[in-house]
């Protein structure tokens, strides 16, 4: 439904273009080409590498110090048993659902706008995925044992447990994983050859080459890649919504009062695009400063992904609410008792704080200036983050430390290491992001020059 | 931390070594070494462990327990069903006894001065003394002890007065209840010791005693209770017990009724009865509720006139406690009064401490007492002390005694030691070494032999002691049948008949404005486990606090100073004051505080020096109830450790702990609300047993018994307390504790609460490895070495009974010493001890359960009904756990399933699990319901 | 414009791509392979030991009795390795000068105990028990092989958990007579099979709790 306001409203500004007028192939290709052939980093992008290598180094000792000392340096407690490492899993997993879903839901509904934001979102997927791995291996007692979570043939003849949502999440987490470097790797074939036929130093041009798998850009070529592209588009949309939705049976597939509760696949799905579509404009935003990409990274694709995010709120907003009627329709003691604590417990600010960050803020994009105001989709766009790590961490803490039993009832009170885990990787991500735009076309050069082509046919 | 910091680098390197050891060489494990005996001791097979039955003392009365040992390794501690004191039941201190044993703070060399030093040495520097001595027929020579409770020590010092008539010996008890004694004089005009027959009373009313609360006591008064509390239908048998307290005890949560009042009220009350008894006293003011409650107790009590008892505590005066015997005289109460050993007549520490200073005194030997540490400070024990100018001191560690004393001996622990005890109604049995001493240690005995000039070893002592009164026949058959059982056939004392008490005269008292009430504390009592850090850990019954105490306040008292839990109060009484966090506590009488003894040690080990406040600083000679107290708030806060916040249930909650009165009980019709829900779930399968537990609410008083003996069986480590401020434990069988009724006078319910063992257990589906998984016998077994720690059982259980390693707490990372190697040997070999990152919980003592079943599969039978008994259920002085198989009709776990009061917990969800209770039925007084909860 | 690749490029990239597909597969046979060869089972090693002591001298050429030393096995979880005592009894007679027993006549004589190094050993989370399963009839060398002809012990089966299971899924074909247990020469007869069912049912044996977890771990 999101997608169908979008598409209009794409529509209804025909006049504005997706790419300016003067732009020929070459410019265009020319335009993203360069900074990773031609044009050195700027200092601005030193600064920032600098910062996210110290957070990386940060992220590294955090990790040592908690595969050395035990996970009891994190907050979790005998009531609270789970805590930060899966609100983040949750969280970044929900971020990396954005990329493939923006591929490949609107290039099976042919927006194509798309064309200047889905290979960094792509890309996005791929870090943020790879860090949501780590944190089901982090928060285990004994990590050095995860890959007990995958069936192998063994001396035991044990296999994994296939009742546990957790090992469903496993084959999630690996599957989706798998998929998305491989549907990254086939988007980008194509450009690859093209930076291999503009390089000037036969090293590079053997290194793009060996990755571009010879690419000769023959009607053969274009015809098998567009079938495999599309094949793999159409398999992403079920894959990207089945990830989310195992991700929500963790908690789903439980009896605790706030898990148990069937809307929680669709919801954590939607959940995850509203937070996908947030880091987008973040990415989106700084690369058109960072690169000058303004002329194809337009307003317009702000307002269309501002109306999606708009939508996603609405839905958002209507899940809480379904929740907490369906809470408190059940007539247990234990759900609406747990719904009571959420809005005037312990965390009660945080909790408030999160139906300000999803529900109200994203609200002013209702206003068609603000959603083409790039500050105020970025204030929004972080508000969200905020709000859905909060979301996260209160769907644990809440039902946790406000079980059946009141002798059992402790509050999760959080140490140094949560801290880490929460900022550290983000700046992990931001490293590996910030190399991926140095050393790869962050915007497909071969879809904008097939807009360019549509554009100009009559 | 530091200790975690240390690891973190210790860890580090194990890794890397670990690492290097596999690239090198492969995977192959270093060899281990079988290292057989020599010569095999004999009737000793390895793997199988031994049953010795020895006594432990506990104030100076014995109580029987039946040692088990492993390879000479005593590891775990369960009572004695022959021995009066014990019944086959256990309390904390005795299951905790391993632990000490094993305790790496234990004093290991005699110290001179605080140079390590030899008993030789110590036998030179005495021998001297002693020809001095001898002319003067002792001039000088001091004793100091503790409460003795062994003949043979009685013997010894009666013979040490043969050789020197002039020695001085002092006895120190730092919970004597001194009212009581006196009491009993001024009433009897002799002293005897009062033990009362609480299974023969249908109305008990405690007048600020603790008949259930620690002591020597404890077990006997408890299963007498249990005895007037058998709600079974058909064979009901239940009376009522009403609690008169200025603070909370634990008697005063299983009281049906009870009504808080300040120490100087309760002697009012007790006034009353003896009025309405006829006694020509003046009346007493009291308040017209506690009035109407007073004649309410004294109807009630003349109305079961032969089957009443009332019992005064050490609060209350002398002439208070006088009344009461003659009050219980005139009810022909059943209580046995006993003559005290008391041929030696002691005489107090305030004597000797007065000789001290007034230098009589020139050499003392102080034997397994600490005044250093829990003399009242008004007799300024420390001066007078050091004009002594030879001390000497016995005792298991280096304590405050130790360090004011020129010579410590190293005391050998009782598991060590040959000895022999009197149970308090004198019933004797012997106490037997059940391992060589740790280190060289010496028992009283043979320091007293030594003074004597004798070479004797203990056993021989005991022995000698015992060849004397036993009867005539063969005495090694004797001995060895006496061993055997742990008591000494016929040696039950004779209750002392034919007292008259005389109406006492009784003082008239000012009411104090605000009153300090003494406790001996549920988990250390008088000071001496301090360095237990099982007990330390152990929640206190009713506050759960661990690792602490707190003053205890009624919240109208802390509003009236401006203060909240955790606030530090400053008591000043007798010119010293004590600095603890408060905690407000409903059941606390207006102008009452509360404080527990023995802590603030500052010598007792890495374990218990520093914990908790000394509340022995405020005392003036050994007064439980201190007058005159000033209060003041320091403005400092120290966040109290527990492991229970929230006390009540509220609404729906109040279905987790329901409560019959006996009306309401008698009215049921079988547990028709237990008729089976609609489940999805198919009935379990599996042949053969099927175990099962319930626990009865009525019969638990939340003594702490079964929470050690778990944790004894059971490998559980000790985390400290900054972990479980961190809302960690570890503990597989908690008791929660709930208040019921009114906020301002609460009913307290006891629920223990270990695993539920579900049919349809949340916990197992979750679980990715099946770690967690059902075996055929419907046990819900966690299989550690599969357990990768991903927490999801313990997130998904209703009950939250699982318990997790954070940290390696005996894996490596252990709270301060408790890692030490002498540690290790406190394990029970046939239950795993966890790794860091397991899930762990209550397995039903599966190891217990394998044994029986291997014993029963090697004589080709089944399992009798019975045979397997749990750890806690073994424990339980009340017998409120009942362990077995429900496959099985006859089974008493059958028979209790079919109570009308039986009840499983949050059975809506479907669990069906294989732990219920039986809730808790009382006897309420319908005229006094609502007025007292 | 150069070429930048060679003419073999085309097979090296199809290679490369086939090996990271077919990689992971081979990496778990190989963990297999190796998990159950003797390199971790130590199935089959042979153990010197600190006195050579050869159960095929004692066992088979003088046929003593199992229980004789490890006289723990029909009542003990634990077989029990003799106490140094045990030796002596006849060594005390026989072969008293003998150089390879010093070790043992030290042991005697100084009381220290002689340091055996172990054979077959299960992990310290798995609590097996001999003498229920002597009392079931399953022969010593059943697991421990044949050991009247070891001149140095060694471990003769896997011991693997795999291994257990098997047995405890199906016992038949190792269960004896009770006369049977100690007899180190006892090869399964030839009908077997009947006995086996025989015997399952004269024990009481039941295979469906057989596998529960806490029949073996706690």
């Amino acid at each position: 439904m999101s997608l169908a306001i979008a598409t209009e409203s794409v529509a209804e500004s025909e006049e504005e273009p997706l790419v300016p007028p003067s732009a020929t192939d070459a410019s265009i290709t020319a335009l993203i080409a360069d900074p990773l052939l031609v044009r050195g980093a700027g200092r601005s992008w030193w600064i920032a590498t600098a910062i996210a290598a110290a957070l990386t180094l940060v992220t590294i000792i955090a990790i040592w110090r908690l595969l050395a000392e035990g996970i009891g340096l994190l907050g979790n407690n005998t009531t609270v048993v789970w805590g930060v490492p899966i609100a983040n899993y949750v969280w970044w997993i929900g971020i990396g659902n954005a990329g493939t879903l923006i591929s490949a839901l609107l290039l099976l509904t042919r927006q194509r706008w798309r064309a200047s934001i889905n290979r960094f979102a792509e890309g996005m997927t791929l870090f943020a995925v790879s860090i949501a791995g780590l944190f089901p291996i982090l928060h285990l007692g004994r990590p050095e044992y995860f890959y007990w979570l995958a069936p192998y043939p063994n001396t035991m003849t044990l296999w994994p447990q296939w009742r546990s949502a957790l090992v469903w999440d496993f084959w999630a987490i690996v599957s989706y994983l798998l998929f998305s470097i491989v549907f990254f790797y086939v988007g980008l074939v194509p450009d690859l050859a093209t930076l291999r036929d503009r390089s000037k130093s036969l090293r590079t041009r053997r290194i793009y080459g060996a990755f571009a798998l010879g690419w000769r850009g023959s009607a053969r070529q274009w015809r098998l890649h567009q079938a495999l592209y599309s094949t793999m588009a159409a398999l992403a949309v079920p894959l990207v919504c089945s990830v989310h939705s195992i991700v929500g049976l963790d908690f789903a597939a439980s009896l605790m009062p706030g898990w148990q509760e069937t809307i929680f696949p669709p919801y954590f799905v939607v959940g995850a695009m509203f937070s996908g579509f947030a880091m987008v404009v973040l990415l989106a935003a700084a690369m058109r400063w960072g690169f000058g990409f303004q002329q194809i990274v337009t307003v317009r694709h702000f307002e269309a992904m501002a109306l999606i995010i708009l939508a996603s709120s609405l839905i958002m907003t209507l899940s809480y609410s379904t929740e907490w009627f369906s809470g408190w329709y059940s007539g247990k003691a234990a759900e609406r008792g747990e719904i009571a604590f959420a809005f005037t417990g312990s965390y009660a600010p945080l909790f408030w704080a999160q139906l300000f960050c999803n529900c109200a803020a994203p609200q002013i994009l209702c206003w068609p200036r603000m959603r083409r105001s790039l500050t105020a989709l970025v204030l929004v766009s972080l508000a969200i983050l905020v709000g859905m790590w909060l979301e996260r961490i209160l769907i644990i803490w809440n039902t946790l430390s406000h079980g059946f039993l009141p002798s059992m009832r402790h509050l999760f009170l959080p140490t140094l290491e949560d801290g880490l885990l929460v900022i550290a990787p983000l700046g992990f991500f931001a490293m590996l992001f910030l190399i991926f735009v140095r050393v790869l076309p962050a915007i497909s050069m071969h879809e904008m020059r097939q807009l360019l082509h549509e554009r100009t046919r009559p | 931390m530091t200790a975690k910091l240390a690891l973190s680098r210790r860890k580090a390197l194990e890794l890397l070594a670990a690492q290097t050891a596999l690239l090198v060489a492969g995977c192959s494990r270093p060899r281990e070494e079988i290292v057989p005996y020599v010569r095999m001791p004999e009737r000793m097979v390895p793997g199988v462990p031994l049953q010795f039955a020895t006594t432990l003392d506990l104030g100076g009365y014995g109580r029987g327990v039946v040692v088990s040992s492993i390879e000479g390794r005593p590891i775990k501690i369960e009572g004695n069903p022959m021995h009066p004191a014990s019944l086959g039941a256990t309390d904390a201190f005795a299951e905790a006894e391993i632990f000490s044993l094993y305790d790496p703070d234990r004093s290991q060399a005699v110290r001179r001065s605080g140079e390590i030093g030899n008993w030789a040495a110590f036998l030179d520097a005495l021998q001297p003394r002693l020809l001095e001595l001898a002319p003067t027929q002792g001039e000088g020579l001091r004793l100091l002890t503790g409460p003795i409770g062994s003949p043979t020590l009685m013997r010894q010092i009666m013979a040490l007065r043969q050789r020197f008539p002039r020695l001085g010996w002092h006895r120190h008890d730092p919970l004597e209840d001194q009212a009581a004694r006196e009491g009993a004089r001024m009433a009897f005009d002799r002293p005897v010791t009062a033990l009362p027959r609480l299974a023969d009373a249908d109305v008990v009313v405690s007048l600020d005693a603790d008949p259930l609360g620690a002591g020597p006591l404890q077990i006997i008064n408890a299963r007498g209770f249990a005895a007037n509390r058998q709600a079974r239908r058909g064979a009901e048998k239940i009376g009522r017990l009403y609690a008169v307290e200025s603070a909370p005890t634990l008697t005063g949560a299983n009281a049906d009724h009870r009504l808080a009042l300040p120490p100087g009220d309760i002697a009012s009350v007790a006034i009353a009865i003896a009025r309405a008894l006829g006694a020509a006293l003046p009346e007493a003011a009291l308040s017209p509720e506690a009035a109407g409650f007073a004649s309410e107790l004294a109807r009630d009590l003349t109305a079961h006139e032969g089957r009443a008892l009332v019992l005064a505590g050490p609060t209350l005066a002398p002439d208070v406690h006088a009344l009461c015997c003659w009050v219980n005289a005139q009810l022909r109460a059943p209580i046995d009064y006993f003559e005290p050993d008391d041929r030696a007549q002691p005489s107090s520490l305030a004597d000797l401490v007065r000789d001290c200073a007034a230098g009589k005194v020139e050499s003392l030997l102080i034997l397994g007492c600490n005044p250093g540490y829990d003399a009242p400070p008004n007799l300024r024990f420390h001066e007078a002390i050091r004009n002594v100018d030879f001390r000497a001191h016995l005792g298991c560690c280096f304590d405050e005694t130790a360090a004011l004393c020129e010579w410590h001996i190293p005391q050998s622990h009782i598991l060590e030691s040959w000895s022999d005890l009197v149970a308090p109604d004198g019933a004797a049995s012997l106490v037997q070494p059940l391992i060589e001493p740790l280190y060289d240690t010496r028992t009283a005995h043979e320091v007293l032999a030594a003074l004597d000039g004798s070479v004797a070893s203990a056993r021989d002592l005991v022995r000698d002691t015992w060849k004397a009164s036993a009867p005539a026949g063969d005495f090694e058959d004797w001995w060895r049948r006496s061993l055997h059982d742990g008591i000494i056939a016929g040696s039950v004392g004779k209750p002392v008949s034919g007292l008259s008490p005389k109406l006492p005269q009784l003082k008239s008292r000012p009411a104090d404005k605000l009153t300090v009430v003494l406790r001996p504390d549920p988990c250390v009592y008088d000071g001496s486990f301090a360095n237990n850090a099982w007990l330390q850990e152990l929640p206190k019954p009713l506050t759960k606090e661990v690792w602490g105490n707190s003053i205890g306040i009624a919240a109208p008292d802390a509003a009236g100073l401006g203060i909240v839990d955790g606030d530090v109060l400053r008591l000043t009484a007798n010119g010293r004051s004590v600095e603890a966090p408060i905690r407000i506590g409903s059941g606390h009488a207006p102008g009452v505080l509360s404080l527990a003894l023995g802590y603030g040690r500052t010598a007792a080990g890495r374990v218990g020096t520093g914990v908790g406040a000394n509340a022995y600083l405020l005392r003036a000679d050994a007064s439980w109830a201190i007058g005159g107290v000033v209060a003041t708030p320091t403005g400092e806060r120290r966040p109290l450790v527990s492991t229970q916040k929230h006390f009540s249930l509220d609404g729906e909650a109040s279905e987790l702990f329901p409560t019959f009165t006996l009306e309401q009980f008698r009215a049921s019709q079988g547990n028709a609300k237990e008729a089976q829900l609609p489940s999805f779930f198919s009935p379990p399968a599996g042949s053969g047993a099927r175990w099962g537990m319930v626990i009865d609410t009525t019969l638990c008083i939340g003594c702490n018994a079964c929470v050690v003996a778990c944790q004894s069986e059971n490998n559980s480590p000790v985390i400290g307390p900054e972990e479980i401020a961190a809302g960690r434990d570890m503990h597989w069988l908690r008791i929660d504790a709930y208040q019921i009724g009114s906020s301002e006078s609460p009913r307290t319910g006891f629920q223990p609460v270990p695993c539920m063992h579900c049919e349809t257990a949340p916990c197992e589906p979750v679980c990715p490895t099946g770690a967690s998984v059902h075996d055929s016998e419907g046990l819900n077994v966690q299989v550690y070495n599969r357990c990768i720690g991903t927490r999801f059982c313990e997130a998904n259980c209703p009950y939250k009974v699982r318990r997790f390693n954070f940290f390696g707490y005996a894996d490596g990372q252990e709270y301060r010493d408790l890692g030490a190697d002498v540690m290790r040997a406190h394990n029970n070999p046939d239950v795993t001890v966890r790794a860091r990152g397991v899930m762990e919980k209550c397995t039903y003592c599966v190891q217990r359960i394998s044994r029986a079943r291997h014993a029963a599969d090697k004589e080709d039978r089944l399992i009798s009904d019975g045979e397997v008994v749990t750890a806690c259920q073994s424990a339980c002085p009340t017998r409120a756990i009942s362990f077995g198989d429900l496959s099985r009709s006859e089974a008493s776990v059958s028979a209790l399933g079919k109570q009308p009061q039986h009840y499983s917990l949050l059975r809506h969800l479907d669990t069906k699990p294989r732990t219920t209770y039986l809730a808790q039925v009382r006897d309420i007084n319908p005229r006094l319901e609502g007025k007292t909860g | 414009m150069a070429q930048i690749f060679g003419p073999g490029a085309d097979t090296v990239a199809r290679g490369v791509l086939a090996g990271i597909a077919a990689a992971p597969f081979a990496f778990v046979a190989f963990c297999y392979a190796l998990a159950s060869s003797p390199h971790v089972t130590d199935e089959g090693v042979t153990v010197t030991q600190p006195v050579p002591f050869s159960h095929e001298h004692h066992v088979g050429g003088l046929g003593i009795d199992c229980r004789f030393c490890h006289n723990g096995v029909e009542t003990s979880p634990v077989a029990a390795v003799p106490p140094t005592e045990t030796c002596m009894n006849c060594h005390s007679q026989i072969w008293t000068h003998a150089a390879m027993l010093e070790p043992v006549r030290q042991s005697l004589a100084s009381g220290d105990p002689i340091h055996w190094r172990q054979v077959n050993r299960l992990p310290d989370y798995v609590y097996f028990d001999h003498s229920v399963h002597i009392a079931k009839g399953v022969g010593c060398t059943t697991c421990h092989g044949e050991v009247e002809r070891m001149p140095l012990m060694r471990q003769s089966a896997p011991l693997t958990m795999q291994w257990c299971l098997d047995c405890h899924r199906n016992p038949a074909p190792n269960l004896r007579d009770l006369g049977e247990v100690f007899a180190t020469d006892w090869r399964a007869p030839a009908d077997q099979d009947e006995r086996g069912k025989r015997l399952m049912v004269e024990y009481h044996i039941h295979v469906d709790n057989l596998t529960d977890c806490s029949v073996c771990h706690r």
